[in-house]
């Protein structure tokens, strides 16, 4: 962990030197009546094609490419320094006109897409193994199995339970507030937020309860918080392990946009611009 | 995208094309394992039905043993020496040599085996004789230096066979090219004879420069690796031109099983060959000459705790686990104890643990080539009273040990100190007894880790996949990597035992004693002969599952084998044929374990918990 943290300082030390670099290139060639915005405009075109090379070099594990550790780590420090250098490329005015609008948006879009999930990434790890402990770990595509068997086995106990007992609350009480419950993934917002609500809801729910069932009722309902519980402690683990795989969603569709946009943009800077350069 | 849908992206090439480009994060790759759950898949369409299931011997060791070959060694010594008779069944003597063994000639100065290489034979000499290598002589003595010429490279794919994996890669998982599994993927025999052969330039120069000793008809050698799963203890070559049977240790097995008395003397070469090269290697007793050495030899004890040619009681332990405490753990040396003798480690792995309160804390472990009482026994020297034991030692599965007297010590070891280097052995790890000042030992994380990792058995693995969960962001990119790497298909399960937060996945951990490999018939799951990492020849594999059900850390799935068309090969009775599978730690990729390097969180190790030193880093 001690490197980790050097790394981290490191890498930070050289953004900030790197950030500081390409201020004052720009504001040399600015003084001396460059035209700055091809520079900066082609360091932001050689960033965001590197940056979205990681996506390569994903889909090539077996080329001996440089561990993907690496790559995050230029991926993220590179990402960051594009937003410098799309600062000054921008020259620090708001875009004006269809097209300049779309593209910053998309550009903008991506770089944040990527710091949010840099934040997720560092921030549900630790959140889905300490919960886990309670639990347990869980496959992200095993927890639809898992819960399909959690209901299952509601279903078997409350079928079971009305036919032993002579009430029917524990049917009731399962048709009108758990089958819902038990059907998907609940809460995922309360979940993401760490917020025990709904949970703590439920189960006063149930307990309420209480003072209608007869013994073999409350034995039934006994085991239903627990698998209520289990339940909970799946659609935990549902949502922050969807969050982590799903921001992706936003992040590389936004990229691939963003790289048509760029060309785009190349073409037209090119084209109008014949008699800057 | 459920399972139609990653057909279709699997058989279509533009889909293919596409979602190489488009990146779809949650798809798992086309062949992510799922551990099974409740459902049956159906079976895919048209499978190939009436085919045979491979057998022991569908591949020999060697083909170009004929009936003559077999008859020559069976009237040569100690074969003709063998009762036929006990023999019986599908495994006859004539059939071990056949299948299980291969003629060798050697020319003058050819080496035959080499000191650390990884070896899964023996060698009988039939005419000539060889030299094994004891050390090197020069003017300050004879040191353990070996032989080191023609070391061959590990063979790994080429840059263009690596990018063609890109598109060599098949749709369909687990596909066996050629319809049958048995002559699988690379139908070679294992002893094809066609390796590179390695001479020594000058063979005289040799012999003035290196200790040897001279071996001929109708001795043996290459034993101990053969049957310890150990790395060659010797550099072997011929003098002269030598014919040598090689055995591989399937067939001597078999043959120790039903011969009592080659069986005992094999035994008996082994335990003293293994002892002599055991100390050779040992700085401990470095500066001892050969008449010490011998004196030890003639002195010191062999202990042995567990079974060493069954894996059971070891699974049973592992499976057993946190519940069993110390149950079934035999006790080697007691804390409080006198140290009669120092304890060196041959083979296995050892418990160090130490009395607090009411039960014992782990503090360490012990594995080959550690040392244990040698600091009592230092400091008893010379002294009226004798210093007590300081930890416990209890064997971990299987436990081979040497007890060197303590007069013998104090006599050889203790008379010169300054001759006595470390009091650890082995040189590297370091030695856990040093963190063991348990009485104010606080660091408690540390100490549950070492607890658990030793209650588990992970301490065999010396590449164990280790996810820090604190950092895995669950992305399967190390899946998804293994999977690339393996013809679409992933060889292990991102899940595992949790301790705090580290995961030990399911992924085979290249035990230093792979148990899985003691009942393989055919010798298909071995040790690779450069790096010894623990990896199963698909083409000589017959799907006995007997690797699959030793491995205490189900790390080896049997899996169906298909077609081109994706249909299960079946043999003639319905039943599909199946083949171990596990992980090859990427033993022929130019970038080594694709698991890590894909990692893009350093969240997953590949670390050897036989080195204490790594928990401790691990932890830290």
């Amino acid at each position: 962990m001690k490197s980790l943290s050097i790394r981290r300082r490191r890498n930070l030390g050289i953004l900030l030197l790197l950030s500081i670099v390409v201020i004052v290139i720009d504001r040399l060639l600015s003084v001396s009546l460059y035209p700055v915005a091809f520079v900066s405009g082609w360091l932001l075109f050689s960033l965001v094609a590197l940056l979205a090379a990681y996506n390569i070099r994903k889909k090539l594990p077996f080329l001996p490419l440089g561990s993907s550790s690496t790559w995050l780590q230029f991926h993220i420090y590179g990402g960051l320094l594009s937003g410098v250098v799309f600062v000054v490329h921008i020259a620090g005015r708001v875009p004006n006109g269809g097209f300049e609008v779309v593209l910053s948006a998309l550009f903008l879009g991506v770089f944040f897409s990527g710091v949010i999930g840099l934040l997720l990434s560092r921030w549900i790890p630790p959140r889905l193994t300490t919960r886990a402990r309670d639990s347990q770990e869980v496959l992200f595509e095993r927890i639809p199995i898992f819960v399909r068997r959690i209901r299952d086995e509601v279903e078997a106990m409350v079928l079971e339970c009305g036919s032993q007992a002579e009430s029917t609350v524990v049917p009731a009480f399962y048709a009108s507030r758990l089958k819902s419950f038990f059907e998907r993934p609940r809460n995922f917002w309360s979940h993401v937020l760490h917020l025990q609500r709904p949970r703590l809801k439920l189960l006063r729910e149930i307990q309420s309860q209480e003072g209608y069932l007869s013994e073999v009722e409350k034995s039934v309902m006994g085991d239903m918080v627990e698998r209520v519980k289990q339940k909970d402690d799946l659609d935990y683990q549902y949502a922050l392990q969807a969050l982590l795989k799903y921001w992706l969603f936003v992040h590389i569709p936004l990229t691939s946009g963003l790289l048509v946009f760029v060309v785009f943009h190349l073409v037209l800077v090119y084209s109008f611009a014949g008699g800057i350069r | 995208m459920n399972r139609s849908d990653v057909a279709w992206v699997a058989s279509c090439p533009l889909a293919r094309v596409l979602s190489f480009c488009v990146d779809l994060p949650t798809c798992p790759p086309v062949h992510l394992f799922i551990p099974p759950a409740d459902e049956t898949f159906a079976l895919m369409d048209s499978p190939q039905k009436g085919l045979k299931r491979p057998q022991r011997w569908d591949i020999p060791f060697c083909d170009d043993m004929d009936d003559a070959d077999v008859e020559r060694v069976l009237a040569a010594e100690p074969f003709s020496k063998l009762d036929g008779s006990k023999f019986r069944g599908k495994v006859t003597l004539e059939g071990i040599i056949k299948n299980d063994a291969r003629l060798m000639r050697c020319q003058s100065g050819q080496i035959i085996v080499r000191n650390g290489d990884w070896g899964n034979s023996a060698f009988f000499i039939l005419s000539g004789a060889v030299r094994v290598e004891l050390g090197t002589v020069s003017d300050a003595g004879v040191s353990s230096e070996p032989i080191d010429v023609g070391r061959r490279d590990v063979q790994r794919k080429s840059l263009f066979q690596v990018v063609a994996q890109l598109w060599n890669r098949h749709p369909e998982p687990e596909y066996r090219g050629g319809g049958d599994a048995a002559a699988g993927v690379a139908s070679v025999s294992q002893g094809s004879g066609e390796e590179t052969q390695v001479y020594l330039a000058d063979v005289n120069a040799v012999l003035d420069k290196h200790l040897t000793a001279r071996m001929e008809a109708p001795h043996f050698f290459g034993e101990i690796a053969a049957l310890g799963r150990t790395p060659r203890t010797a550099t072997v070559f011929a003098e002269g031109e030598v014919e040598l049977l090689e055995v591989r240790w399937q067939g001597l097995r078999d043959v120790m099983k039903r011969d009592e008395a080659l069986k005992q003397q094999i035994d008996q070469a082994f335990r003293e060959r293994a002892l002599l090269s055991f100390l050779r290697s040992n700085r401990l007793f470095e500066h001892l000459d050969d008449e010490q050495l011998s004196t030890i030899c003639d002195t010191a004890i062999f202990e042995t705790f567990g079974e060493y040619d069954s894996a059971q009681p070891f699974k049973d332990m592992a499976q057993q686990g946190v519940d069993s405490g110390f149950e079934g753990e035999p006790l080697v040396a007691r804390e409080g104890g006198y140290p009669d003798g120092l304890i060196l480690i041959r083979s296995g792995l050892a418990r160090l643990s130490h009395k607090h309160h009411h039960g014992h804390r782990t503090v360490g472990y012990l594995s080959p080539g550690h040392t244990y009482g040698f600091d009592e026994i230092r400091a008893s020297a010379g002294q009226s009273s004798h210093a007590e034991l300081k930890n416990s030692l209890r064997a971990i599965g299987f436990l081979s040990v040497v007890v060197i007297p303590t007069h013998l010590v104090e006599e050889l070891l203790l008379t010169k100190p300054s001759a006595v280097p470390v009091p650890a052995a082995k040189p590297g790890p370091a030695d856990p007894r040093d963190h063991a000042d348990h009485t104010d030992h606080t660091d408690h994380a540390s100490d549950a880790f070492l607890e658990f990792l030793v209650d588990e058995r992970f301490v065999q693995g010396t590449a164990a996949m280790v996810i820090d969960l604190d950092r895995c962001t669950r992305c399967d990119d190390c899946v998804r990597a293994c999977a690339a790497t393996h013809d679409n298909n992933p060889r292990f399960i991102r899940h595992g035992p949790v301790h705090d937060h580290f995961m030990i996945a399911t992924a085979c951990m290249h035990c230093s004693d792979p148990v899985c490999m003691i009942d393989c018939p055919t010798g298909a799951i071995h040790s690779d002969q450069l790096e010894g990492q623990v990896v199963i020849n698909e083409a000589t594999c017959i799907g006995c599952s007997s690797c699959a059900n030793k491995c205490p850390y189900n790390a080896i799935r049997m899996v169906e084998v298909r077609d081109e068309r994706g249909g299960f090969l079946r043999e003639a009775s319905s039943k599909p044929l199946v083949q171990a599978t596990k992980c090859d730690l990427c033993v022929d990729q130019l970038g080594g374990p694709s698991c890590q390097s894909a990692c893009p969180h350093d969240a997953l190790f590949r670390v050897d918990l036989n080195q204490f030193e790594t928990i401790e880093s691990l932890v830290s």
